[in-house]
């Protein structure tokens, strides 16, 4: 009956033994006893004996390779008896080794072998010595990407040993803490450049919700478009003076009611910029859904004002009050922040003067809103300061030149120079 | 055109100037007196020398709990002001030896700066590219009538005594004030401390402070604090207690060590527009002042008046002045006080971690838990307070009092620098028997809670 002789294991860290020299070879008779091969741990050359009398059936490794404890070497028995059944796995037949690198990249340990070894090990990469292994997991230290200075690549411990002491190491603290999400700085500020706890950064936040969704929207935006923002002012002395009438009244209507309406006005009559722009077609779109930017607590929110054409001043402004609040409240309808043919955002409140706003394609234009400020105008020979509000037109330019965008924030200024008259007398 | 001129040659001083020689610089030193600074000759070294003295005096006297009898045993002054001098004088030599090794040109004389990169000193000027002020401090004075009288001794005029005093009034409770009481108290002084604080300042941690404090009086100290002093005046200490006007009399001399005051008059600071206060030079954890160019260590910047602090300091001054990235980590630096029973202190204590909101564990293990203590205290008392983080576990700050606890404080020192927790210290081997297993005993018990 056929005998496997296992690679011993001759200490009790020992993981794996270097065949050094086989001393019987395939076929040859060994008696028990007999030393059939030497093999070599980090520490010392030992030998193999023949457990029982009778034929090398079959040798698994060559000579020069790293074998793992307990696994088969070879087989002995009498002639003509099956040595497969003892082949370790991913072990080739000794004949079929050539080049030494191949040896290298074979000397993975079993599976079995690999569940009992001190950590774990960059697969796919090069082979470390015994020794190396060794150092790594006395260390806990298994470097990345490692090529080492040995034969194939092979990383030798004094690689090892080189790359241990150079690389910033972490206080038992700063490791914890680097577990658990912060960051480490390349070098720190402790003794030999130790990475303490106060050298780490906070964790990285991870965008979600609302915010998430912007950033997405806004990337893509800028990476599909080709936009481009337009400034100008309207005189906003009808606009103030109405403003002040509807207040008086006790209307609840306010500036940005009033820009939004003479918005929905000039786009009825240019609806060249009521359009959206898809895989290459432009679709105009005879309903004004007008998008307003609010800004919530849980980010920035665009309510659509459907069919906007067909709301008065009061109407237009009740809805986009009642569609602000539900934004703000979390309440709004997945359909009332959707559908979006033409945007405006207002940051005149802040005070801000002009700004660069980021279309939602497939809309093809977006208009910013900014503060009402005095202006110099020449009139009759005399330099007077009238109100202005400030306008930012965006536009994709690849629908739209800059002569229609400047027709439309013409038409835009006559709307709201004359918003009174196209507000109609007052309620 | 020098690298770098340090100004004193204190453990600051000297110690920078080696290091940059060392680096292969253009080094000069300049000292207005003897290298070595307050510590070699009025500071560390000398009171270290009478301690040692005073502590054999006590076991002399307690040598029969020893298994020893001695019969007559007292103080022979004179004999231990010549080891002093001796012991200062070899030391001296050492630093001069350590000066010339290291290629210091060492100028004698008194320096003032003369702008960004000149210094005048003996009527020449010296240029550098840096230069390094590691001017020290003096003993403060308050203004207490008196304090100029004759028989009042600032610490340095009194290690130059020749008969030891019969009572002793002594101006200060910080660890300089204590460990003279501690040395006269052994010598056979009535030795009385004043200070205006609730408690000895000798140590940072309450604990501590406290413990040292009733060991002392157990010496013989007498203990005057939330006291202030009015007049000196007749041999008689007059001051102000919780209880009214009171005086302590037949005071044959007065030890003033209310504080100390950074070295800055004259140094030509106000023209180079060196930014300082009352508390002294400031810098940066580099050992920057606000001038480029100019740097401080030591005493000077009123930081932390240690002479191992000055020279940590000094030479971080030195490699950054020198491209090599350094700085001074204040929270690991060990305070000692060679009283006997030794007070050191290293990190954060209680107050300052509940001040900072920081959650910590503590443990406070006797000295007798390690049974080198018991062997080498007979009677002695001391602790451990070991304080550790509560969430992640790692040594804040350790605190102790008993003998032999300065010469393993630097191991508390390098858990905080390193961050250790309980689990790490667990695996260090501390040798036995030692006391310092007392500190291994209080970081585990502190990680175990």
């Amino acid at each position: 009956m056929a005998t496997p002789v296992e690679m011993p294991r001759p200490g009790i860290t020992v993981e794996e033994c270097l065949l050094v020299k086989w001393r019987v070879s395939k076929g040859e008779p060994v008696a028990a006893g007999q030393v059939i091969a030497e093999i070599e741990t980090d520490k010392a050359g030992f030998e193999v004996e023949a457990p029982v009398d009778g034929v090398v059936l079959e040798t698994f490794f060559a000579e020069g390779e790293l074998v793992p404890v307990f696994t088969n070497i070879c087989v002995i028995g009498q002639p003509g008896e099956d040595a497969g059944p003892f082949r370790p796995r991913r072990a080739a037949p000794a004949a079929e080794v050539a080049p030494k690198e191949a040896e290298v990249s074979r000397v993975q340990p079993a599976p079995d072998v690999a569940a009992r070894t001190a950590g774990p090990e960059p697969a796919g990469e090069a082979a470390f010595s015994p020794r190396a292994r060794r150092f790594a997991g006395e260390r806990g230290f298994f470097p990345q990407g490692v090529r080492g200075s040995g034969p194939g690549g092979r990383v030798l411990e004094e690689d090892l040993r080189r790359l241990y002491f150079a690389a910033p190491r972490t206080s038992p603290v700063a490791r914890e803490l680097i577990a658990s999400g912060f960051v480490a700085p390349a070098e720190g500020s402790g003794v030999n450049r130790l990475v303490r706890a106060a050298d780490l950064a906070e964790p990285p936040l991870k965008l979600a919700g609302v915010r998430e969704i912007i950033a997405r929207r806004m990337r893509e935006s800028l990476a599909t478009t080709a936009q481009y923002t337009l400034d100008a002012s309207a005189d906003a002395t009808g606009l103030l003076a109405l403003r002040r009438r509807l207040k008086q009244a006790g209307v609840d209507i306010n500036i940005n009611d009033l820009v939004m309406f003479c918005v929905v006005r000039a786009l009825v009559e240019m609806p060249e910029l009521n359009a959206e722009f898809i895989d290459g077609r432009i679709y105009r779109r005879r309903s004004i859904h007008l998008g307003f930017a609010c800004d919530t607590p849980r980010g920035l929110i665009v309510p659509v004002i459907k069919d906007s054409q067909d709301l008065t001043l009061e109407e237009l402004a009740t809805r986009a009050h009642l569609l602000a609040e539900q934004a703000v409240s979390g309440a709004i309808a997945p359909d009332d922040i959707t559908g979006a043919t033409f945007t405006v955002s207002n940051l005149g409140s802040f005070g801000i003067e002009s700004f660069t706003p980021i279309l939602n394609p497939p809309q093809v234009a977006l208009l910013g809103v900014n503060a009402i400020q005095l202006k110099p105008v020449r009139r009759n020979g005399a330099v007077e300061f009238v109100e202005h509000i400030g306008l930012s037109l965006t536009l994709d330019h690849q629908v739209i030149d800059g002569a229609l965008g400047a027709r439309f924030l013409g038409r835009l200024r006559e709307k709201i120079e004359g918003v009174e008259a196209l507000a109609g007398p007052p309620a | 055109m020098y690298d770098l001129i340090v100004i004193g040659g204190g453990p600051g001083g000297y110690e920078a100037a080696a290091h940059a020689g060392r680096l292969g610089k253009r080094v000069a030193l300049i000292e207005e007196r003897r290298l070595g600074g307050v510590c070699l000759h009025e500071g560390c070294i000398p009171t270290k020398t009478f301690l040692k003295t005073a502590g054999l005096l006590a076991a002399c006297r307690q040598a029969e709990r020893y298994g020893i009898r001695v019969d007559g045993c007292r103080l022979d002054l004179a004999a231990l002001q010549e080891r002093k001098r001796r012991i200062v004088g070899t030391l001296e030599r050492g630093i001069e030896t350590l000066m010339k090794r290291s290629g210091v040109t060492v100028i004698r004389g008194r320096a003032r700066l003369a702008g960004r990169n000149q210094v005048r000193v003996n009527g020449a000027t010296e240029e550098a590219r840096n230069i390094l002020l590691a001017t020290g401090s003096r003993p403060l004075v308050p203004s207490v009538e008196g304090i100029t009288l004759n028989r009042v001794f600032d610490s340095s005029a009194i290690l130059e005594l020749e008969e030891t005093p019969r009572r002793l009034a002594i101006l200060g409770s910080d660890y300089i004030g204590l460990e003279f009481a501690g040395f006269f108290a052994a010598a056979g002084t009535e030795v009385t401390v004043l200070d205006a604080s609730a408690e000895v300042r000798a140590s940072a941690d309450r604990d501590v402070a406290r413990r040292l404090e009733e060991a002392l009086r157990r010496q013989g100290v007498r203990f005057e604090l939330s006291t202030r002093v009015t007049r000196i005046e007749g041999g008689a200490v007059h001051y102000e207690g919780p209880a009214g006007p009171a005086a302590f009399s037949e005071v044959d001399a007065v030890l003033n060590v209310t504080g100390r005051a950074p070295r800055l008059e004259d140094l030509g600071l106000e023209e180079t527009g060196v930014d300082f206060d009352g508390r002294g030079i400031r810098t940066s954890e580099l050992g920057k002042t606000n001038v480029p160019g100019i740097w401080a260590c030591g005493d000077v910047t009123g930081r932390m008046l240690l002479a191992h602090a000055a020279a940590r300091e000094g030479i971080v001054a030195v490699n950054n002045m020198f491209g090599i990235r350094d700085r001074v980590r204040y929270e690991a630096i060990p305070v000692v006080v060679y009283t006997h029973p030794e007070a050191v202190s290293v990190g954060r204590t209680e107050q300052e971690l509940e001040r900072q909101g920081i959650a910590y564990r503590k443990a406070m293990v006797p000295m007798a838990a390690a049974g080198r203590f018991l062997i080498e205290q007979e009677g002695g008392a001391g602790f451990v307070k070991a304080l550790v983080d509560a969430r992640y576990g790692h040594v804040l700050g350790v605190h102790a009092l008993g003998d032999g606890a300065s010469e393993f404080i630097f191991a508390a020192a390098w858990m905080i620098e390193m961050e250790m927790r309980a689990a790490e210290v667990r695996e260090l081997v501390f040798p036995h028997p030692t006391v310092s297993e007392a500190l291994k005993e209080a970081v585990l018990a502190a990680g175990r809670e």
